[in-house]
This record gives C-alpha cells, sequence and structure tokens, in this order.
C-alpha cells in the first residue's frame, strides 16, 4: 500500500493533497453549526446529481409522455417513488441549505476582504443553482411547470428591440412546448455539472484564503486545528440532523414542496388561476411584481439577485466579525431577513389591495438596505473606534496579532 | 449544552423558513368557492379501499377513467386475483381502469371529457378534503342541481345526495362519498404505505445515528480541552 502511494506521489501530489487540503487542514477551532452548511450543500448537490441520473434513465423528454413517465417512475420503476421525492425535496433542501450559507455569510462578513471571489463564486453558483431549479421545474410537465415557464420565459420580452425574438429563441417556438422541454432537459442535465466546477474553483479559493470565523479575525496558529478528525466529526453530525428533517420531508410530507397543480398535465389552454413561482423564487418574483412597467421589474428582479456581489463594495467597515461586533449593521441584517420573508409572502399571493403597497414597500427597503450600508458602515465604523471595541474583541486582537507577529519572528 | 442550543435554533430556523414560504404558497390557492371543506380523517383500510373500489367501477366509472390504475394492481388493496377477474371480464389484466362511455358522448353531453381521477386526490388542495365534500353537498332547487364547492359544476349528482332525505340513508351515501375518497387516495399515491413504513425506520435510523455522531464529535473535541 504505502509503495503504491509512494509511486503515485512520485508521480501527482496525492498524499500532500489529503495531507493539507483534508486531514491536517487548518481551521478555526470556534467555528459555530452555521459554518456546516458549506459542507451540506455540497451534499446536497452529490445527492441531487445521483437521484437525478437514476431519473434521467426512466424520464422521457417529450411533451406527450413526459407526465406520463414520471408517474410510471412514482409507481413502477423499483423505488422510483423515493428516488423522485428525494429529488424533488432536494431542490427544497437545496436552496433552504443555501440561503442559510448566504446569511452566515452576511452575518458575519465573511465576504469581506480577503474572501470577495469566494463570494463572487458564490454568487455564480446562486445563478446557476436558480436556472437549474427553474429548468428542472418544468421537466414533470404539469400546470405549474408549463405555466411557470410560460410566465418566466415572457419576461424576456422586455429585452429592448428583440425581445420577442428573445422570447421565441429561448423556447424554440412560440410557445412552451416540446423544444422547450427538451432543451430544458438538456441544459437541466448539464448545469450540475457547471455547478461541480464552479464549486471546485470555490473551494480552491478556501483553501487558499482559509476559512472566516465568528470573531472575524485571523486566527493564529494556536486556535487552528485539524480538519480531520474535529471537523469530519462536527460535519457528519450536522448531516445526521440534515437528515433527520429530510428525510421526515421525503418519507412524509413529499407534497409538501410540490403544488396541487403540478399534479395535473400541462395544459396550454387552461391558465391556472394563480400562478406561483417554487417558494425559493417567490422574493424574487414579488419584486418583478412591485415595479408597475415590465422592463423596470425585470431589471429590479435581476439587480435583487446579483446586488449580493456589491456587497465587499458596500461595507466600508473594518471592524471584524460582521454583525457580532457591529450594532448597526445586526439591525440592517435582521430586517434584511424579515423584509425576505415578507416578500416571499406578498410573491405567493394575488398582487391586490394592500399587498401591492406591501411589496413595493418591502422591495423598497430591499435595495434601501443595501444603498444606505455604505453610509452606515463607515459610520458605525468611526463612532465604534471612538467609543473602543468591546473588550474581548480588543483582548483577542492583540493576543492572536502578537501571537501571528511572533510565529513570523521565529520564520525569519 | 450551548452547542445543543446553537443546533436546535438552526433546526426550527431551517424548518420555520420552509414551512413559512410553503404556508404562503398553498394559502395562495384556493377552492373555486370558499366553502368550508369537511375534515374529515382518511384511514386507508383494505374494507373501505374494497368498496371504494367498488364504487368508483359501478358509479364513477361510467365518467372518469383511472389511467394509472392498472386491473392487476386492485390485487394491492386485498382483492383476489378472482375478484379481479370478475371485474375486468375479457379486458387484459395490465389495461388500466378506462371509463364506459365514449369521449364523443361525454362531450356532448357536458360540453368536456371528465377529468381522469388517479391523481385527484393530489390535484386539488386539501384533495381527500375536497373530493369528499364535493361529493357530499350537491343540493337540488326546483330541478336545478349545485355544488355548495364547485358551482357551476357540469357532473351530475352522482351519489344522488340532493334526494336523500331520509337521515339514514343520507348517512349511507356519506360513508359511500367517504370510501370512494379513500380509493382515490390510494389511487393517486399507492405507495405510500410503504413509503411511510420505510420511513418511520429511516427516520428513526437517522436519529439514532445523529445521537451516536453527536457523542463521537464531544468525543473528539474533548481532546483539544485535555491538551490545555
Ligand atoms: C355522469 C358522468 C359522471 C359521473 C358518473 C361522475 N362524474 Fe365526476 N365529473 C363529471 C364531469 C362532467 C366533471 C367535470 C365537472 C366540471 O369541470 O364542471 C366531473 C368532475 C369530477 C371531479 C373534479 C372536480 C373539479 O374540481 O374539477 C371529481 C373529483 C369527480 N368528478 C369525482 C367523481 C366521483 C368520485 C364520481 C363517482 C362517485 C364521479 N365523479 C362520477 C362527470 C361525472
Amino acid at each position: 500500500m504505502s509503495k503504491l502511494m509512494s509511486w503515485v506521489d512520485a508521480r501527482f501530489p496525492l498524499s500532500k493533497f489529503i495531507k493539507e487540503d483534508l486531514t491536517d487542514y487548518p481551521t478555526p477551532r470556534n467555528l459555530s453549526y452555521w459554518w456546516n452548511f458549506g459542507f451540506l450543500a455540497g451534499f446536497v448537490l452529490v445527492l441531487q446529481i445521483i437521484s437525478g441520473i437514476f431519473l434521467a434513465m426512466h424520464y422521457k423528454a417529450d411533451a406527450s409522455l413526459a407526465f406520463d413517465s414520471v408517474e410510471h417512475i412514482m409507481r413502477e420503476v423499483n423505488y422510483g417513488w423515493l428516488i423522485r421525492y428525494v429529488h424533488s425535496t432536494g431542490a427544497s433542501a437545496f436552496f433552504a441549505v443555501i440561503f442559510i450559507h448566504m446569511a452566515r455569510t452576511l452575518y458575519y462578513g465573511s465576504y469581506r476582504a480577503p474572501r470577495e471571489l469566494m463570494w463572487w463564486t458564490g454568487q455564480g453558483l446562486l445563478l446557476l443553482l436558480m436556472a437549474t431549479a427553474f429548468m428542472g421545474y418544468l421537466l414533470p410537465w404539469g400546470q405549474m411547470s408549463y405555466w411557470g415557464a410560460q410566465v418566466i420565459t415572457n419576461l424576456f420580452r422586455a429585452t429592448p428591440f428583440i425581445g420577442d425574438e428573445v422570447v421565441v429563441w429561448l423556447r424554440g417556438g412560440f410557445s412552451i412546448g416540446d423544444a422547450t422541454l427538451t432543451r430544458f432537459f438538456a441544459l437541466h442535465y448539464l448545469f450540475p455539472f457547471l455547478i461541480v466546477a464552479v464549486v471546485l474553483i470555490h473551494l480552491v479559493a478556501l483553501h487558499s484564503v482559509k476559512s472566516s470565523n465568528p470573531s472575524g479575525i485571523n486566527l493564529a496558529e494556536k486556535d487552528n486545528i485539524p480538519f480531520h478528525p474535529y471537523f469530519t466529526a462536527k460535519d457528519f453530525y450536522g448531516l445526521g440532523v440534515f437528515l433527520i428533517i429530510f428525510c421526515y420531508f421525503v418519507f412524509f410530507m413529499p407534497q409538501f414542496f410540490i403544488e396541487a397543480d403540478n399534479n395535473i398535465p400541462a395544459n396550454p389552454l387552461k391558465t391556472p388561476t394563480h400562478i406561483v413561482p417554487e417558494w425559493y423564487f417567490l422574493p424574487f418574483y414579488a419584486i418583478l411584481r412591485s415595479i408597475p412597467d415590465l422592463l423596470g421589474g425585470v431589471i429590479a428582479m435581476g439587480l435583487s439577485v446579483m446586488i449580493f456581489a456589491a456587497m465587499p463594495f458596500l461595507d466600508r467597515s473594518s471592524i471584524p466579525g460582521g454583525a457580532r461586533y457591529r450594532p448597526f449593521y445586526r439591525v440592517l441584517f435582521y430586517v434584511f431577513v424579515i423584509d425576505v420573508i415578507v416578500l416571499g409572502y406578498v410573491g405567493a399571493k394575488p398582487p391586490t389591495g394592500v399587498l401591492v403597497v406591501v411589496g413595493q414597500v418591502s422591495t423598497f427597503i430591499y435595495f434601501g438596505l443595501f444603498a444606505l450600508l455604505p453610509f452606515l458602515s463607515i459610520k458605525e465604523d468611526k463612532w465604534l473606534r471612538k467609543r473602543g471595541l468591546p473588550a474581548e474583541v480588543d483582548v483577542l486582537i492583540k493576543s492572536e496579532s502578537e501571537e501571528i507577529e511572533k510565529k513570523a519572528k521565529k520564520n525569519t | 449544552m450551548m452547542a445543543m442550543n446553537n443546533c436546535a435554533r438552526f433546526i426550527i430556523l431551517t424548518l420555520s423558513a420552509m414551512w413559512l414560504n410553503v404556508f404562503f404558497v398553498s394559502a395562495g390557492f384556493a377552492t373555486t368557492s370558499n366553502f368550508p371543506l369537511e375534515n374529515i380523517k382518511f384511514t386507508q383500510d383494505q374494507a373501505s379501499l374494497q368498496r371504494g373500489a367498488k364504487i368508483y367501477y359501478d358509479v364513477c366509472r361510467l365518467c372518469h377513467s383511472l389511467k394509472y390504475i392498472k386491473y392487476k394492481v386492485l390485487q394491492e388493496i386485498g382483492f383476489t386475483k378472482e375478484q379481479v377477474d370478475l371485474l375486468r371480464g375479457d379486458i387484459p389484466i395490465s389495461a388500466s381502469l378506462s371509463k364506459t362511455s365514449s369521449d364523443k358522448m361525454l362531450n356532448s353531453q357536458y360540453g368536456q371529457v371528465p377529468p381522469d381521477l388517479s391523481l385527484m386526490a393530489k390535484a386539488r388542495k386539501h384533495g381527500p378534503q375536497y373530493i369528499y365534500t364535493l361529493l357530499t353537498t350537491y343540493s337540488e332547487k326546483e330541478g336545478v342541481y349545485e355544488n355548495a364547492v364547485f358551482p357551476g359544476i357540469k357532473m351530475p349528482d352522482a351519489l344522488n345526495v340532493a334526494n336523500a332525505i331520509d337521515e339514514s340513508l343520507k348517512q349511507e351515501i356519506k360513508s359511500k362519498a367517504k370510501d370512494v375518497t379513500e380509493f382515490l387516495l390510494w389511487s393517486s399515491d399507492p405507495r405510500a404505505a410503504v413509503r411511510k413504513t420505510i420511513g418511520t425506520y429511516v427516520v428513526i435510523y437517522f436519529l439514532i445515528l445523529s445521537v451516536m455522531l453527536y457523542f463521537i464529535m464531544k468525543r473528539v473535541w474533548s481532546r483539544l480541552d485535555k491538551e490545555k
């Protein structure tokens, strides 16, 4: 065995990789459970790819066969119901995990230097995930699949000058049809592998800058511990808890995330009374609808997703630890979370009465918070410096930087 | 204990986020009317499923197909091979249950082909309660039939509730409606029973596994305290 290893090592840095990036990879010892969600996202990605490949073995991407083939999977394929419900529940789980992962990054300010590239590759992953989920949702060819895709592709009509052409080009016809289904299937199969590629880049970046931690301060060597066994143990414990919740949904409430209307085969002649996207798109959908003008709405929606990328520029504070040591930013964070939930509620309801106003106000708050951040973070920074950081932070910064300096001196 | 607290916090957060959002979505759906659905429980016991299958066969099959249910699958709810053979006559055993009226006739009579019922219990919000209430809330006024849940429905009063004045007859019709709904609920997801059985084991398995993983983690991490 060791002979084989040294043969490989002479040709490929396998042992080095295992040691430096898996077992001995230095990880801050103070990571909380909020740092479990990156690993969980990776797990769900693998789960989706595996269950998806098995589904593709039985699924038929043909407008006249798709719906029946899903029922065939549900009823006749051995454990087909399990594969399908894992996949359909997995989509929701993926977004839940990713949203928490993003919320953690926002709360602790992990997007700040030197982790901007992690944040931006993460932003790319979010876009890919959304595209993949959107296309996957068409495949069961139910009423909501069909009309959801119809509504969303129709948004591209807002493209200046060539709007109509773009829509026809996307759909492969004047409305959603067989051509749309086959291309969405092809891309839905492709995109997860692009996601894998971007995840690898995300991880290479991570292993260069290392994990952030709740204190937001670069920790000295003594406070970093090897990934294995400490974080393998912690990640697997988190995975166990995740699987309890996940399996509960898969086995006991599998229809929870599936619209009743999607159990009706797609019917181009009959519009459902109320078209709603999947829950994970609702806040963005609400922003779209809050702007009376189509082009304006599309721009606002696009911006609402992409604006996260601007965080490293918008946040001017030099106080470590994100919301933990920054009272104003913490308020901003919680207002944002509540605002997103309100937007989700508005997005799920028909746009009538007060809800229109609530949606518009929440949209305003959504962007307002981002706009406020540069000023607020500078003000807060000054105020905190004048007032002095909390004693524990000061002590921590001092001791850690002393430690790091000592080490640096020793090395020279 | 701090660790447990954090953990509990994130479970609650994840769950509530999912619940909230999906709650919003489902709250967006209303039945055609706002008539309150009868909140009855369905037990999926075999006797009831078999009675329901017979009612479907004798009444609903005139107009509604059940295309995802094949004759042979009826054995899964306890019918013997002989009973199934008796039902199907010379129709092949692997054929689906199809309606007995022609599309053309139904179209001319009701202006549409009545929907397939295989997935009906999943295709409406609160599907089983919806079907049950739909079937039991027909009324008649001067020869005009009306339905409380679905005003203007084209489907006739299949179980004859509107004219059942006698209380015991009414009860009998209600229990028929429940049975046929049980059967349609089963048809919408014949794997539900096995899914729940397996699910119980799976969830218990992961519960025990997580407890074990928790103690393994504690043990591993305690090495750090010893170092100090
Ligand atoms: C005489 C023909 C006929 C018979 C018998 C019949 N139905 Fe129907 N059914 C219809 C028609 C027509 C519709 C379509 C109603 C509409 O959309 O207006 C319908 C619709 C339905 C619906 C869907 C309602 C909706 O929300 O769209 C259900 C559920 C249903 N039937 C259940 C049953 C059950 C259960 C039985 C047997 C007890 C049955 N039907 C017997 C003709 C029939």
